[in-house]
């Protein structure tokens, strides 16, 4: 390619004129190391979004969408259906008081592990099994052991006296919810006592020694030094979780399927129903489309907390 | 002073076996459920009161376990490798190369952010389309794009810390930056590469919605669909439903058991720059 380009290279017009082809030629080449990047994302995001807008505007079944126009009649329906806003503010409700949880949780554990004098590490390993489970089989796993007849949970309330009948966990309302938020507890409390120990290694030894010889308890060195010091990466981990949060689905499916009655049926969970049960594609292509646009909205705020911290953090 | 200290540590390591204790105990009863008899599994004790081992073979046996597990290992290995392949090269070049600057990163996380039903009915008409659905080829590709983000975000740290100086050196002794990135970044980066490829295949290994929607036969089925169906149409039995689930996880565990410190390092690295 050079060399051929080279050939041509016989005046000073043609230098420059040279330079700049050159310069062209290496930015495509430059280029080239992101296109596959470029077609994933498209692939995953762009062409997701501009498909479900068309097939929000449309009457589609899920055998034959794209059959007429129908403009925004679909996003009347989603916005006055009780049922769906409903679920999108279990979803919201559920992610934010599940991963405040999650995180008070998951640091004070951190901070255990880390004050071990041996071992710590070696938990850190340990915790790393829930995480690593599919949730379809941390789902089954909790099954057992929330289940009315013959689960672990009963048969251990029932033999210390403390209830007279079984419990259906995961067919009454409150203790449905309960449920699925203690099994997400289960898996992803380990993924923040992970990041947290990690953040705490950070911590220059210097520092905590320096409190500990000025006087300061543990509670003063918490409140004052550590969780200072950790008020960015702990804000961090605090979006991704609630990120994380807004996919749950699978949990829903194994535990409960949405039951009983609609109680635990988040906004994942609606969607896929109305889509991949019911067929109605366009219908759930709006729901999308609406779930997509709360939870940027919900989550901007955090993410300019977030921001914020990292600036006043350096 | 020292009685006070001892009773704080004493405290400390109750707690921490509460905690323990707590993390361990689905597993456990799982282990234990899938050795228990029909009937005991409604006696609601932790173990079982007699031992049998029937429940390993017949799980075995009511779903082809085996080819859901080969449907699973091969459409998350391959889809890791497929990620690996589409991230690698797009980090490097945004890190040294100038390309793709700030917006990449951003929108690798945005598109991280969407939760995986925005792509769940685009993406069934598009394999539909062409002619992957229903075949573990489509769920390889689904996976190898899906999970771009994740590894875009736990690679970068990885290669920016691989010092300049050497590429530079390299560089000037005529090596173009494909044969930088190959022969020299690849090997000091390896363990951060190993760390990345194993979270992206067992992200994708556990997956289960999109696995459920676009392979749907019991030829293509991986192994979380499977699972699922031990409570849905066919028939609910403990014990088979605990010895298929802890089949499923035998291979994450041994990969965590051999490699947590790749894992752990290359979760953290990510997760708190």
């Amino acid at each position: 390619m050079t060399l051929a380009l080279e050939r041509f290279d016989v005046d000073g017009l043609g230098e420059r004129r040279l330079s700049a082809v050159r310069r062209l030629v290496a930015a495509g080449g430059r280029g080239l190391w992101l296109a596959p990047i470029v077609a994933a994302l498209a692939v995953t995001t762009l062409y997701p979004t501009v498909f479900l807008i068309a097939l929000s505007l449309s009457k589609s079944s899920l055998g034959s969408p794209f059959r007429a126009f129908v403009g925004l009649d679909q996003f009347g329906r989603v916005l006055t259906d009780p049922v769906f806003l409903a679920a999108i503010g279990r979803s919201i409700v559920y992610g934010f008081v599940g991963s405040a949880l999650q995180l008070v949780a998951g640091f004070a554990i951190a901070l255990l592990f880390s004050s071990l004098i041996t071992g710590g590490r070696l938990l850190v390993s340990l915790v790393l099994l829930p995480l690593m489970t599919p949730p379809v089989m941390v789902g089954v796993a909790w099954k057992l052991i929330l289940a009315p007849a013959g689960g672990l949970l009963n048969g251990w309330l029932l033999a210390a006296g403390i209830i007279e009948a079984p419990i259906s966990f995961l067919g009454t309302g409150g203790w449905a919810w309960l449920s699925i938020g203690l099994a997400d507890f289960w898996q992803w409390t380990p993924f923040i006592v992970i990041l947290c120990f990690a953040a705490l290694t950070t911590l220059p030894d210097g520092v905590i020694e320096a409190s500990v010889i000025d006087g300061a308890n543990a509670r003063q060195r918490l409140i004052h030094i550590i969780l200072p010091a950790l008020a960015a990466p702990l804000a961090s981990i605090f979006v991704l979780k609630l990120i994380i949060a807004f996919k749950l689905f699978d949990l829903v499916y194994v535990l409960t399927f949405g039951g009983p009655g609609f109680d635990t049926t988040n906004a994942g969970f609606a969607i896929w129903k109305h889509g991949l049960q019911e067929f109605d594609v366009a219908q759930a292509a709006a729901e999308t489309l609406i779930y997509a646009v709360v939870i940027g909205l919900v989550t901007l705020p955090v993410v300019k907390l977030h921001a914020a911290l990292e600036r006043w953090d350096t | 002073m020292s009685r006070k200290f001892s009773t704080v540590a004493a405290g400390r390591w109750l707690i921490t076996a509460l905690v323990a204790g707590f993390f361990a105990l689905p597993i456990a009863y799982l282990v234990s459920v899938s050795f228990k008899t029909k009937d005991d599994t409604l006696s609601g004790g932790f173990l079982p009161s007699t031992i049998t081992f029937d429940n390993w073979p017949h799980a075995f046996n009511s779903v082809p376990l085996v080819t859901f597990i080969a449907n699973s290992v091969a459409s998350s290995v391959l889809a890791g490798i497929l990620t690996l392949a589409i991230t690698l090269p797009a980090v490097y070049a945004t890190l040294r190369l100038g390309v793709g600057g700030k917006w990449l990163p951003q929108v690798a996380l945005s598109s991280y952010m969407a939760p995986p039903v925005v792509a769940l009915i685009p993406l069934f008409y598009l394999l539909k389309q062409i002619g992957l659905i229903n075949s573990v080829a489509g769920l390889v590709l689904v996976y190898g794009c899906i999970n771009v983000p994740v590894a875009f975000w736990l690679l970068t740290p990885f290669l920016r810390r691989v010092p300049i100086d050497i590429e530079h050196a390299a560089a000037l002794d005529g090596a173009g930056p494909l044969r930088i990135l190959w022969s020299i970044v690849l090997p000091l980066v390896l363990p951060g590469i190993v760390a990345t490829l194993i979270i992206v295949v067992i992200l994708a290994y556990n997956e289960f919605l999109l696995a459920s929607t676009f392979a749907f036969g019991d030829a293509t089925r991986t192994l979380t669909v499977g699972i699922s169906l031990f409570q849905g149409d066919r028939l609910v039995n403990f014990g088979q439903m605990a010895a298929a689930s802890l089949t499923g996880i035998a291979p994450v565990y041994l990969i965590a058991l051999f490699m947590q410190r790749h894992l752990v390092s290359g979760l953290a690295h990510g997760g708190v720059k």
